[in-house]
């Protein structure tokens, strides 16, 4: 058994929005557990509400095309992954949910558990930043829309007002992206990212965006950068050395800063070959 | 305390639980359906895999009430009959089975697998058992099992497709 | 004439398995008796500290609390070989993660809830966490009451006033002078962290204190027998008001060889006035309060002729023990014993010191000491080959023991000793030793293989013996007792294939009934050091001659024809070449009735024992003597591929071989090798105990302590097992269990060498530490 907490299945959003508000800081969204339980059970959190959002069909659903994708709160990663459309729509947001913990888990855990958490690990947190993802918002004072880069505020902190749910996550229009993402851990089995990061590259605007995970209090989006790919050996040093500026690494029992500083810029590298060196005869 | 109803292994229940109680604990201490082992808590060894709805995943991670409307499967459910099942029988036959601990979570996973990909490649397989440990086998003979099984069902079916 | 194998030899599948299968089979976490109460405990959150006050008084007006319990209450000193050990903390706390209070209630909601009210002071002290320092003069004491101690004298040396629980040393031949003399010299160091035996069922345990101070005991244990002496000796009982129940064990690996959680489960019981009480350890308990393998700092000397014979060797084993002796100790002694690897040295001289520290105490784990010292040996034999230049699989058969030689100890070697260069060359070229491998096709990748032996005897006293009961059914099938432990390892199997050989009847009718129970089950030692099925094994041999030789009286006087005219075949007795006129052993297992109704006979009931023949102490000064029941030897030979960019290493090629004398269970046999192979991959990849400046260990958790998985297993592995007769052992089988294990991380440190040029020395080899190593190398050059 668990702490020591009330459960509520809620009928609609405003409801959970008005349980969440009179609990005034003390309730948590129960989206599949996988965060919230474990931290419960390790007495890192003590709610004494949990909302659960999970009978709610809105929240059930995912669109996916080329022009928008919407995701909803309760959608569990492998009904993501398993989605042929979504499996090359998004081919790098799979990559990464994909790379999260076991299959088990995988039934159970949401995309949008995965970033309310805000652990700096969580591995869609960098392809979601990259694709300029948004997160849609209700809360009692009416929903309203954060985009992904404004919604980490610190390990385990979002901007998320106590009331607030997450719907959903918004991915924009992806003309013509090109996407990468890779993450070191320190098994091939389950593990979270030693470091993570992925790419976004539009070839129309010659434009790179890069975010990076592991390495900061929060995952971190770099600004985008303009890609003049004559000298690729000198473009990707370049690149490398604006992430590790970006970066502030610290040593924990998973690695080193050392390391993480050693295998970040082969990731980003990695990426760039995916994304711009690859066919270009680099 | 909350009222749930759903089934486990076909059978409908009915349980008054708490809030905090996990979906391991009601089938261990209130169902008495103890081959569901816990390993860790939290979500890392696999040893508490059932099914919901069909799919595998870790009942420790999971609250009592969740369970509420759904259907669960335990190994308890696996044999038919009064005979073993074909995955049963697999992990006999290929000895992927030492201490046994972990046993039950891995032919509840191997289970979904089947299930969703009647005709898994190694990779599946690996896949879908990845998130149970064993300490035992080294899981050579595991992999090996749940692929065996595959191949019998295969050959039932194609057996009953010629007759 | 020899009769052919029906079983013996055979792959006969599991007698549990359905059990297993099915979610049946019932383990100690699975018990619940009625009235039953869980424990959960308080944890010292410091390595090294003064229990300055304790105070319970809340958390034992907890509403359904039944027993709370500190150490100050509980005078009793535990210990396998050392008494150094109290049930729950008294006065000071010597590692993070030692329990501190116990508190057993209806729930284990509310016992977790009542031990979150218990406030513990304590005055931190300085913790040693380097048995190296420890060792120095000036260190703090550990166990400052060291030289007021029991222990078993003769065998264990604890050195009075210092943090050295036991010393032990080989001297054979002159080191100094040979080393000093010889053409090359070469000196290494190395380190194993410590390890946890992960078992997947955690330890657990359920007591009960019964009137007139009896006790009964559910647990989950390799040793019920053990547990019933050491908690008899430790509460002064007679040995028969113990009793001790073990079901299915979900996995030991040593880990469960010596007493866990029983004493506890039991004080427990006793203060809540007889109620059962069941304590089980989380996960991370299991990581950090029971214990582990010992780390290790070896330093080895070699010294050799020019054409590559070793001369000299010496070692420096100190051992991490931790908090507690335990089986440490025996570890110390038994790895010191084989510290110079399966070679023939002549001038050998060993120290090997079994240092407290503040961290969790070390305990028996698979290999038994012989993984951490042949990590060092066999990296240090291909150190040499190189320095020597030469290939290091010939500079390993120019020292391995030969028909001739003798061990370190004194020990003649016999053909009987099975045959270690067979297994070298057989993995030498199951892995194409000779031919370079493969390039891979990423640039950034390299390859390489690796060799290593190993080598392993049962560590066990002189004394250690077992028996067999066999009775026969009214049917004419056989109910075997034993009470050593099948927790996975397969031994039951086996001894029911043998039963079933011996016994000439068909296996099926073979049961072996799965639960120990002291009250019942005869004699065993303890389920470790892989001398179970050659044990057991032999005892079985003798009580099914003893059900034969039964079966033969009473079927003489049936028949009318002399005992020794009858054989016995498919579970019938009869004249010699006339099995029409014999006897169904069902007619004769409760004894033969004759037409007219006169009986005569009576149930049968056969008995075998086994004790260890010939072994010795060892000479206190120079470690000289017979410590060894059998050596099993063995070899790997592994090809790796490593991403010289991130570290990340895979393990292309497993190859092993062990010279089994006799493989009694083909499948399950290769099971424990292949099991064997991948729990020694997770000793030298990942796993290995992370602790901070203060002794607090950081990685309690799968999240951070990771194991094997599914995903990390070698592409391919290989077993090869060689058949050359054990004489004395049941068929001519030796032990092999534990020896999979053993050596995998040198062979792949020795890969590591081949592909990277880079000399590792420190476990696990994981990425990070690879990678390191290959910038620190480019920097360099
Ligand atoms: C064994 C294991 C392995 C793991 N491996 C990985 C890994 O490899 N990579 C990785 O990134 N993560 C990993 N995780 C962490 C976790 O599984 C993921 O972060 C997962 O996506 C969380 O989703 P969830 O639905 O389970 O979230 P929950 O646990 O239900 O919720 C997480 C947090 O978000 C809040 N929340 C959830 N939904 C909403 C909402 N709609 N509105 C507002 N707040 C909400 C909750 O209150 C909680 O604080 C692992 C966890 C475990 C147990
Ligand atoms: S007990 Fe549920 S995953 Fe370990
Ligand atoms: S068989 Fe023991 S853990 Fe898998």
């Amino acid at each position: 058994m668990l702490g020591n907490f009330e459960y509520k299945r809620i009928r609609s959003i405003e409801e959970g929005c008005q349980y969440l508000a009179e609990a005034a800081g003390d309730g948590a969204v129960l989206a599949g557990g996988t965060d919230l339980l474990v931290e419960i059970r390790n007495g890192l959190k003590s709610p004494q509400l949990l909302v659960d959002c999970k009978g709610l069909d809105v929240l059930n659903v995912f669109s996916v095309d080329d022009s928008r994708s919407t995701i909803g709160a309760s959608v569990a990663l492998n009904q993501l992954i398993e989605h042929r459309v979504f499996r090359t729509t998004h081919p790098a947001l799979a990559d990464a949910l994909a790379s999260i913990g076991t299959y088990q888990l995988r039934n159970r855990a949401t995309l949008v558990g995965n970033i309310c958490n805000a652990s700096p690990a969580a591995d869609a947190a960098p392809v979601l930043l990259v694709l300029d993802a948004v997160v849609e918002v209700a809360g009692v004072e009416g929903p309203r829309t954060v985009p992904v880069r404004s919604f980490f505020a610190g390990v385990k902190k979002t901007t998320l007002k106590p009331d607030e749910i997450v719907t959903a996550i918004a991915l924009p229009a992806r003309s013509g992206l090109r996407t990468a993402f890779r993450k070191q851990q320190r098994i091939r089995g389950h593990d979270l990212a030693v470091v993570n990061a992925a790419g976004a590259y539009s070839p129309a605007k010659k434009v790179l965006k890069l975010a990076i995970g592991s390495c900061a209090p929060t995952p971190v989006l770099l600004d985008p950068i303009e890609v003049d790919s004559k000298d690729n050996e000198a473009f990707a040093d370049h690149v490398i050395e604006t992430v590790l500026r970006a970066v502030s690494p610290i040593s924990d029992v998973r690695a080193s800063a050392g390391y993480r500083n050693a295998v970040l810029p082969i990731l980003v590298k990695r990426i760039l070959h995916e994304l711009l060196f690859e066919g270009s005869g680099a | 305390m909350y009222d749930i109803r759903f089934t486990v292994n076909g059978q409908p229940e009915h349980a008054t639980v708490p809030a905090t109680m996990t979906l391991l604990d009601l089938l261990r201490d209130r169902l008495a359906l103890t081959g569901t082992k816990e390993g860790c808590g939290i979500g890392e060894c696999g040893a508490c895999t059932v099914l919901l709805d069909g799919k595998p995943i870790t009942s420790c991670l999971m609250l009592a009430v969740e369970a509420d409307g759904h259907d669960i499967e335990t190994i308890e459910g696996e044999a038919v009959g009064g005979g073993l099942s074909v995955l049963q029988q697999a992990f006999i036959d290929t000895g992927a089975i030492q201490c046994g601990f972990c046993t039950p979570g891995m032919i509840m996973s191997a289970r979904g697998l089947l299930n969703r990909t009647p005709d898994p490649s190694d990779e599946n397989i690996v896949e879908a058992i990845a998130g149970n440990l064993c300490r035992c086998t080294g899981y050579e003979a595991i992999i090996a099992a749940v692929r065996l099984a595959a191949d019998r069902l295969a050959g039932a079916k194609q057996g009953r497709g010629q007759s | 004439m020899t009769r052919e194998l029906k079983y013996v030899g055979k792959p006969i599948a599991r007698a549990d398995a359905v059990d297993k299968v099915t979610g049946a089979a019932q383990y100690t976490h699975d018990l619940c008796l009625h009235g039953m109460l869980h424990t959960a405990l308080v944890l010292s959150p410091h390595a090294s500290a003064r229990i300055v006050s304790i105070d319970i008084e809340k958390a034992e007006q907890v509403q359904g609390v039944r027993a709370v319990l500190t150490g100050n209450g509980l005078c009793y000193q535990l210990g396998l070989y050392l008494q150094d050990k109290c049930i729950l903390a008294r006065d000071i706390v010597r590692y993070h993660g030692e329990p501190v209070v116990a508190i057993a209630a209806d729930t284990l909601d509310i016992a977790n809830a009542a031990c979150r009210l218990v406030e513990v002071q304590y005055e931190a002290l300085p913790s040693l966490l380097d048995p190296r320092d420890a060792m120095e003069e000036s260190a703090h004491l550990v166990h400052p009451d060291l030289h007021t101690y029991n222990y078993m004298k003769g065998v264990f040396f604890p050195k009075a006033h210092s943090n050295i629980a036991h010393h032990q040393k080989i001297r054979k031949g002159d080191f100094d002078r040979a080393f000093e003399k010889a053409d090359i010299r070469l000196t290494a160091s190395f380190y194993n962290p410590p390890v946890q035996h992960v078992p997947m069922e955690t330890h657990a345990a359920v007591a009960q204190a019964l009137p007139g101070n009896r006790i009964e005991i559910w647990t989950s244990s390799q040793s019920p027998y053990t547990v019933r002496h050491l908690l008899s000796v430790c509460f002064g009982l007679p040995h028969a008001d113990v009793r001790v129940h073990v079901p299915y064990v979900g996995g030991g690996f040593g880990g469960k060889a010596g007493l866990g959680l029983e004493p506890l489960a039991y004080v427990l019981s006793r203060a809540a006035g007889g109620r059962p009480v069941k304590v089980v350890a989380t996960r991370e308990q299991e990581f950090n309060t029971l214990p582990s393998r010992q780390g290790l700092h070896s330093t080895i000397e070699i010294a050799t002729s020019n054409d590559g014979k070793i001369v000299a060797l010496k070692s420096t084993y100190i051992w991490d023990a931790g908090a507690y002796a335990d089986y440490g100790v025996n570890i110390g002694r038994s790895a010191a014993y084989s510290g110079a690897g399966p070679y023939s040295i002549d001038n050998c001289w060993i120290d090997s010191y079994v240092v407290y520290t503040n961290k969790v105490f070390g305990t028996a784990f698979r290999g038994f000491g012989h993984l951490e010292v042949l990590w060092g040996i066999e990296r240090a034999m291909d150190l040499m080959a190189r320095k020597l230049g030469m290939d290091p699989v010939e500079f390993r058969k120019r020292n391995l023991l030969k028909e001739g030689d003798t061990t370190i100890t004194g020990e003649a070697f016999t053909s009987g000793h099975g045959n270690p260069q067979q297994c070298l060359e057989a993995v030498a070229e199951a892995i194409e030793w000779r031919t370079p491998s493969a390039p891979p096709i990423e640039p950034h990748k390299v390859r390489g293989k690796g060799i290593a032996m190993l080598h392993k005897a049962p560590a066990m006293p002189t004394s250690t013996s077992c028996a067999v009961v066999i009775k026969l059914d009214e049917d004419g099938g056989a109910d075997v007792l034993v009470s050593g432990v099948d927790y996975g390892q397969g031994t039951y199997t086996v001894l029911r294939q043998i039963a079933a050989e011996e016994l000439r009847i068909p296996i099926e009718k073979v049961h072996i009934t799965w639960e120990c129970d002291t009250a019942f089950s005869p004699y065993d030692w303890q389920t470790v050091a892989s001398r179970f099925a050659y044990m057991g094994g032999n005892a079985i041999i003798e009580a099914a001659a003893d059900c034969l030789d039964q079966i033969r009286f009473v079927a003489a006087q049936a028949l009318d024809v002399a005992p020794e005219d009858l054989e016995c075949e498919h579970g019938t007795v009869y004249p010699k070449g006339h099995p029409d006129r014999g006897i169904p052993y069902s007619q004769l297992a409760l004894g033969y009735t004759f037409e007219n109704g006169n009986s005569i006979g009576g149930p049968i009931i056969g008995h075998g024992r086994f004790i260890a023949k010939g072994l010795t102490h060892l000479d206190p000064d120079t470690g000289q003597g017979l410590p060894a029941q059998f050596w099993t030897y063995g070899a790997h030979s592994v090809e790796v591929e490593v991403d010289t960019e991130t570290g990340e290493i895979e393990i292309l090629n497993i190859v092993s071989a062990l010279d089994a004398g006799k493989v009694l269970n083909p499948k399950l046999c290769v099971g424990q090798v292949v099991g064997g192979v991948v729990q020694g991959l997770g000793s030298a990849l990942w796993e290995g105990f992370v602790f901070d400046e203060k002794g607090r260990l950081l990685n309690p958790a799968f999240v951070d302590y990771k194991i094997p998985t599914a995903k990390d297993i070698p592409h391919r592995t290989q077993q090869i097992l060689l058949e050359n007769p054990q004489p004395g052992g049941p068929y001519g089988a030796r032990g092999v269990a534990e020896h999979p294990m053993i050596s995998i991380p040198s062979a792949i440190g020795n890969a590591l060498y081949d592909a990277l040029g880079i000399e590792f020395t420190t476990l696990p080899l994981n990425y990070e530490r690879i990678l390191t190593r290959i910038r620190e190398k480019a920097e360099s050059s």
